[in-house]
């Protein structure tokens, strides 16, 4: 049997055209040579690992109804049939032979281990009988869903808005709130899309190339601009390898980006290199002037002289010697950035903005270098994030609520650019509040935040948490922590839309079963995704729907309701019609595009996965918008008003859309710092970092521990079970210079003790030049354990005995991963016996005291091993943990600010509750 | 990943993979990658040494195997210079990066190159002139991976660092910066992988070629030694007229023993031991384990004709005698031609290896037929070693693998002691000890055998 050739010759195409998607025909690669022929459904999803939202194409045997592999879907305007290690790696997780199968509920105590296996039926009466019982009796705070790997554009809100609750958590503030905040400090955006694609210059304080948000797609569009001459500078003290593929390596001390990204700032003003009309014509400077110049004549030349006099301490040498980073190179990057004018592209997402305390000040400083060579939104510039992305709208929508729940956005943090979450132990250990139901999605704080040993103390006490239902494809170190363990399926097994801002344009891509789609494709029908999926793992959108109907059965709660179908009045709604009305309705031309396909708009999704809506997205600041003559035009910024509310700006006697900021502009000058008690840090500045150098006791052997760093194979807690990326993955030892090796007298392999704020761990050194010295660094991604047999993926977790020691706790390891009996040969290949070393856990809390972000790096003592540690150890003393919580929170200035507001209203929060409920109670008299 | 999961690559093997290496003093520290895999050779020695036609160039130029024709017997992986096969533990039989020829033939890319994100893989065919593959190859100056050993590799690669390029300049390693790769024997004699600025191996699989041949083909060798030297030294060097007079049948028998030995050996050795009649009923001629086979079966066949007529007591006919003579001698020496075959094994391409075979033989004979010849055979043997190890080695590698046999204990004390100065210096002393030389040659011989046979497989070759 032989299959004919796609292309005449020997010309090769890279993907199976969409055409022949339905039944693609391809040689059995086990038959190999011989030509045994293959069916398979294509079916596009989207990938599930990481943010990137890549697409993936599912080969679905036509026989067998088993997906065989994920390749790449050609069709997806941002992956563009490409993928990272973790694309493919899904169907290792798909086919884990230790994957949770059916939902799971605890037999004995929380954390016991005993676990019985129950149906879809009871987890959602008894869930939906909980809350609605949390409902009536007015405890709405008390029920909390709290994410981990988000996705499902906007579908979460629509559900926690229904159920009328401030109680949507995120992982956000261990991951990227500064970063966030900075940006949104400038523009009201709060992300960078940069167009690397089309830059003269890029400038990433983040590893794109390999690893981060967006890898797949940004590390296409880096090398395109490459390709077209772009020159790339990387800061990051550890040779990423995206450092090691730059045409400049900043190894700058962790910390101070900032005060690089200032000297730069000052080089591109005092040169001339800055593009002063744009300033001038889109930024606040009038603000600046009025509220820190009052006695200076209001012009902008005067403002020029202010900001140079602003900068001038940031000069190259300050520059070296706060970074260690050689003055003229920093130079010479600022002069190449000065020659990129208009299209120069930069990204800073964790890194340095998550590491170190003010972090959100070192993209501040790096988006000043986008506004001071006219980058923001230009073809080659870097565009805010929400122009490059699609936002679903729905048949209804449900209204805000009206609810503050103190335990997310707490006085202490007015200004937290996301819910304090990882301060949720904290929080409850301190009586702030309890849970009644606690949902963690794809969520493992356990494992991922710092601070581990307080979440198990909190997640193990009933009284402060009173149930914990953790929906997860795989087992993870919190899941051993709750009452139902509901399994939840990978890319391939579950709806979701998903957009991101990789480029300039914007698209929208399908998630879905595949198996599903195609047995549905072939004629089969479903009522539930579980009856297509392994065993019976379920997905998210259709468990809301059930559980919302639970929890108010009759609508009298006023939830039902939005559950309810859109084309059926009243019955209950199924998924396909939810897509069906997103796709029909809210996806400008897609059902143009569909019906030139003679496609309902739903099937084209499902045929295709994914759908560019526009591209080529530029300079949307400068949009003309219509608005009434009588419309109100504040003096000083140019603001126009329509019934109080901001809708464009003023300039040259032209309306245009400008900037969500309450000056419509480019903010160099932030007002809300100034009033919400933080003036000395109204403009981008440098904030010295929690582990700045002065900071350490060098007499002590106190050494920068970097603790943050991503591989490029795996992706934080989710990756695990996947044993392809294990095998080339699996341990992270602690990279020390060679110079600090040797004052150590340590050599690769040693033992190590890092002594933290709270405890310490022992790991391996691997001495490097790769790492600037002074520092040390260790990988977030390995170190999974599992308490017992059958709580935890055996491809990637160690074993280990969590035991009192001392005054707290001692997690020790037992053995490392190793061959095991499964239907699946492989595991009992496993040639890899070290796991790796959980370094979280030794970590105290950091909450910066603007952003609210977890300011990740640590300040630590490195030393050799002693008698009696063992590979792995993690020790920790939860009564210091308190102890630098309340350090930390004595740092923060608490609100409300002015008009008594909880928060600004012009900066937004997930789940944002009505404006009312913005305003804080009066304090209560004495 | 996308090679893992198109072929089911089982855990803990790999067709294709990214090599790390690191080189510089901070902050001028750079890290190089390289994608490594079968380079798909125009004169693919996997495919001359294998027996039995699993291994094949195709018309297109793909290099592809059949598993269903492979008889494990790991000769391509000695042939291969790149580390570019594996045993197959699912299914035994040798595997590699086939160019996803299931692929290429239906006009597809192999998923290595569509999954790429920065599309750093170009694939096409070299020979259509409108292809961008062709187009880049007469623009751009490209590399190979060891072009000094003729095999003409038809994987180029651009800007290539010689620190990955060369396998040794940056040494394997058990631990990588994020994974284990355990080896079987560490490796002396190479830079400290924490010499700062030193190429150094950051990332890498586990070596897939190490050990493929075991002590099983060591014993072998041996076993060859003796099965024709037993033959050899009665019917060449004791007869008073060689050819002319009949070997004894306790010689006879011995030979044919020590050949049945080896042959179980072999079959043994084979990771599929069923198919080990395969090299002589679907044989590939231009391999020296067939034509080896053919000989080794010729060889034993005449011994057993000799025998026969031994038991028949009718004399034999010199013709038989001499071509008996000539099927052991070939029996010792055609290795030579296979070690030669195996073109990842550098020390293996010496010209001292046939004769040196053909002595060993002789003197492995010699101690059991004639131990006075081991008077003259072992200082004889004894140059040829010295040849071996401290002669002119042609490449590095060859230099490498020379330098591991002459630091390893069993080298002094096992070949060149109990083996070489002992034996003589018995042979020289009182009689009464000169039964033991025979069985300290024979010791010394199999020590050698299995230094020579495991030493250029310790080093790196991707």
């Amino acid at each position: 049997m032989t299959i004919e050739r796609l292309l005449p010759g020997s010309a090769l195409q890279s993907y199976p055209p969409a055409d022949l998607w339905d039944d693609w025909r391809e040689y059995d690669v086990k038959a190999w040579p011989r030509r045994v022929e293959r069916h398979y459904m294509l079916v596009p999803t989207v990938c599930f690992n990481c943010e990137a939202a890549c697409g993936l194409l599912a080969f679905v045997d036509r026989e067998t109804k088993r997906v065989r592999k994920f390749e790449g879907n050609p069709l997806h305007p941002a992956s563009r049939g490409r993928n990272c290690a973790k694309g493919p790696a899904t169907i290792n997780q798909i086919h884990d032979p230790e994957r949770i199968l059916y939902p799971l509920k605890r037999a004995g105590a929380r954390g016991a281990g005993r676990w019985q296996r129950v149906g879809w039926d009871q987890v959602l009466d008894e869930i939906g009988a909980r809350i609605r019982k949390a409902f009536q009796e007015g405890r709405r705070h008390e029920v909390m869903y709290h994410v981990g790997r988000p996705g499902h554009e906007r579908a979460m809100d629509r559900v926690l808005k229904a159920w009328g609750i401030d109680g949507h958590n995120s992982h956000t503030n261990v991951c990227s709130s500064s970063a966030r905040l900075g940006y949104a400090l400038w523009s009201g955006y709060d992300r960078p899309s940069p167009d690397h694609a089309r830059a003269r210059f890029i400038l990433l304080l983040s590893s794109h190339l390999e690893s981060g948000h967006y890898f797949n797609p940004h590390a296409q569009r880096i090398i395109d601009g490459k390709l077209a001459g772009a020159k790339l500078a990387v800061m990051d003290p550890r040779l990423s390898n995206t450092a090691s593929m730059a045409d400049f390596w900043l190894p700058t001390y962790p910390g101070s980006e900032a005060a690089v990204l200032l000297a730069m700032a000052r080089v591109l003003l005092d040169e001339g290199l800055a593009d002063l009309d744009y300033v001038e014509r889109w930024t606040n400077w009038r603000e600046y002037m009025s509220h820190r110049r009052a006695g200076e004549a209001p012009t902008f030349a005067a403002f020029v002289a202010a900001l140079k006099e602003e900068y001038r301490a940031f000069t190259p040498e300050l520059a070296e010697a706060e970074s260690g980073v050689d003055r003229h190179r920093i130079v010479q990057v600022a002069r190449l950035i000065g020659a990129a004018r208009g299209a120069f592209a930069s990204h800073v997402w964790r890194g340095s903005a998550s590491g170190n305390l003010g972090g959100w000040q070192v993209a501040r400083a790096l988006q000043l270098l986008t506004v001071l060579t006219a980058s923001v939104g230009t073809p080659g510039g870097t565009s805010p994030s929400a122009w490059n992305k699609y936002k679903p709208f729905f048949w209804e929508e449900p209204p805000a609520h009206g609810e503050w729940n103190d335990l997310l956005f707490p006085k202490e943090w007015p200004l937290s650019h996301y819910e304090m979450s990882f301060l949720l132990p904290h929080f409850l250990k301190e009586g702030r509040g309890t849970l009644d139901t606690y949902f963690t999605r794809v969520y493992n704080p356990v494992w991922t935040n710092p601070d581990g040993m307080m979440w198990i103390d909190v997640l193990k006490d009933e009284a402060r948490v009173g149930l914990h239902a953790a929906l997860t494809p795989t087992w993870s170190e919190t899941a051993i922590f709750a009452d139902y363990v509901l399994p939840m399926g990978h890319a391939g097994e579950r709806h979701d839309i998903q957009s991101q801002e990789t480029q300039s344009g914007k698209w929208v891509s399908f998630r879905q079963p595949v198996v599903r789609a195609a047995r549905e494709r072939m004629g089969e029908t479903f009522r539930y995704t579980y009856e297509a999926n392994p065993g019976e793992v379920w997905e998210e959108d259709e468990f809301w729907i059930e559980l919302s109907w639970r929890i108010d059965p009759d609508g009298a709660l006023g939830i039902r309701r939005w559950f309810e179908s859109p084309y059926r009045a009243g019955e209950k709604l199924e998924v396909a019609e939810y897509y069906r009305w997103i796709f029909e309705n809210a996806v400008p031309g897609l059902p143009a595009a569909a019906a030139r396909e003679g496609l309902a708009p739903l099937d084209y999704m499902r045929r295709y996965g994914a759908f560019l809506i526009e591209s080529d997205i530029r300079e949307r600041h400068a949009q003309p918008v219509e608005v009434p003559a009588e419309a109100a035009r504040d003096p000083e910024t140019g603001r126009v008003d329509v019934g109080g509310k901001p809708v464009g700006l003023e300039i040259d006697g032209e309306v245009v859309a400008g900037f969500p900021t309450p000056s419509r502009r480019l903010e160099i000058y932030s007002r809300t710092l100034e009033e919400w008690g933080w003036p000395e840090e109204a403009l981008p500045g440098y904030i010295r970092s929690h582990v700045h150098r002065d900071a350490l006791d060098a007499a002590r052997g106190e050494m920068l521990l970097l603790p943050t760093f991503r591989l490029p194979t795996l992706v934080h807690t989710r990756s695990g079970n996947a044993k392809y990326l294990t095998e080339i993955s699996h341990r992270n030892p602690v990279w020390v210079h060679t110079r600090d090796a040797r004052r150590l007298g340590i050599a690769t392999g040693d033992l190590l003790r890092i002594t933290t704020e709270i405890g310490h761990f022992v790991n391996h050194a691997w001495v490097t030049e790769s790492i600037a010295p002074g520092i040390v660094a260790c990988s977030h991604h390995l170190g999974r354990w599992r308490l017992r047999e059958g709580e935890g993926s055996r491809w990637s977790t160690s074993a280990v005995r969590l035991a009192e020691h001392e005054s707290g706790w001692l997690l020790r390891q037992l053995e490392g991963p190793g061959p095991f009996r499964s239907d699946d040969p492989d595991s009992s290949r496993i040639f890899w016996t070290d796991g790796g070393v959980h370094q979280n856990l030794a970590f105290a809390v950091h909450p910066d005291p603007v952003s609210g972000m977890h300011c990740w790096h640590q300040k630590v003592v490195v030393a050799r091993a002693l008698a009696g540690d063992r590979y792995g150890d993690v020790y920790v003393d939860t009564k210091r943990s308190m102890a630098v919580y309340r350090e930390w929170l004595a740092r923060a200035r608490p609100g409300p600010g002015p008009e008594g507001l909880r928060r600004p209203l012009w900066l937004d929060r997930p789940l944002r509750p009505t404006d009312a409920t913005f305003v804080a109670p009066p304090r209560p008299e004495r | 990943m996308a090679c893992k999961t198109e072929h089911e690559v089982p855990v803990g093997v790999a067709r294709t993979w990214v090599k790390y290496v690191e080189k510089g003093t901070f902050p001028d520290t750079r890290r190089t990658f390289q994608v490594t895999r079968c380079n798909h050779c125009q004169d693919a020695p996997c495919v001359e040494i294998c027996p039995t036609t699993a291994l094949y160039r195709r018309r297109d130029g793909i290099v592809d195997f059949d598993g269903k024709r492979c008889i494990g017997c790991k000769a391509c992986m000695q042939g291969c210079p790149y580390d570019a096969l594996y045993i197959d533990p699912a299914t035994e039989t040798a595997a590699k990066c086939n160019f996803c020829a299931h692929k290429v033939e239906v006009g597809l890319e192999p998923p290595c190159v569509t999954v790429c994100p920065t599309q750093a893989i170009v694939a096409g065919d070299l020979d259509d002139a409108s292809s961008r593959i062709a187009e880049m190859t007469g623009r751009i100056p490209l590399q190979v991976r060891k072009p000094e050993k003729g095999t003409r590799p038809k994987v180029f690669y651009v800007e290539a660092d010689a620190a990955a390029l060369v396998p040794s300049a940056a040494p394997p390693s058990s631990d990588y910066m994020w994974a284990q790769a355990p080896q079987a024997l560490a490796l002396p004699g190479l830079p400290a992988p924490d010499a700062a600025g030193a190429p150094r191996r950051t990332y890498a699989v586990r070596e897939q070629h190490r050990n493929s041949w075991g002590w099983k083909v060591s014993a072998y060798l041996w076993t060859k030694s003796l099965a024709a030297g037993a033959f050899l030294v009665p019917a060449v060097l004791v007869a008073r007229v060689p050819w002319r007079e009949p070997v004894p049948n306790a010689a006879l028998l011995l030979a044919l023993l020590a050949l049945a030995t080896t042959g179980a050996l072999l079959v043994a050795d084979l990771r599929q031991p069923a198919r080990f009649l395969w090299t002589l009923t679907r044989p590939q001629w231009r391999s020296w384990l067939t034509r080896g086979s053919y000989v080794i079966a010729a060889y034993g066949l005449a011994l057993t004709a000799l025998i026969g007529l031994g038991l028949a007591r009718r004399p034999p006919p010199p013709v038989l005698t001499g071509l008996t003579a000539l099927l052991a001698a070939g029996t010792a020496t055609y290795t030579a031609m296979l070690f030669g075959q195996a073109k990842g094994r550098d020390l293996w391409q010496s010209a001292l290896l046939g004769p040196h075979l053909l002595v060993q033989a002789l003197t492995a004979g010699a101690a059991l037929f004639a131990p006075s010849w081991l008077l003259f055979l072992l200082p004889v043997n004894g140059l040829f070693v010295a040849g071996e190890v401290w002669g002119r080695h042609a490449t590095e590698d060859a230099r490498l693998a020379a330098r591991l046999i002459q630091d390893d204990v069993r080298f002094t004390t096992g070949v060149l002691v109990l083996g070489h100065l002992l034996p003589l210096s018995i042979l020289w002393g009182p009689s009464g000890l000169r039964l033991l030389a025979a069985p300290l040659t024979l010791f010394g011989l199999f020590i050698w055998e299995h230094l020579y046979v495991q030493a250029p497989q310790r080093i790196p070759l991707a």
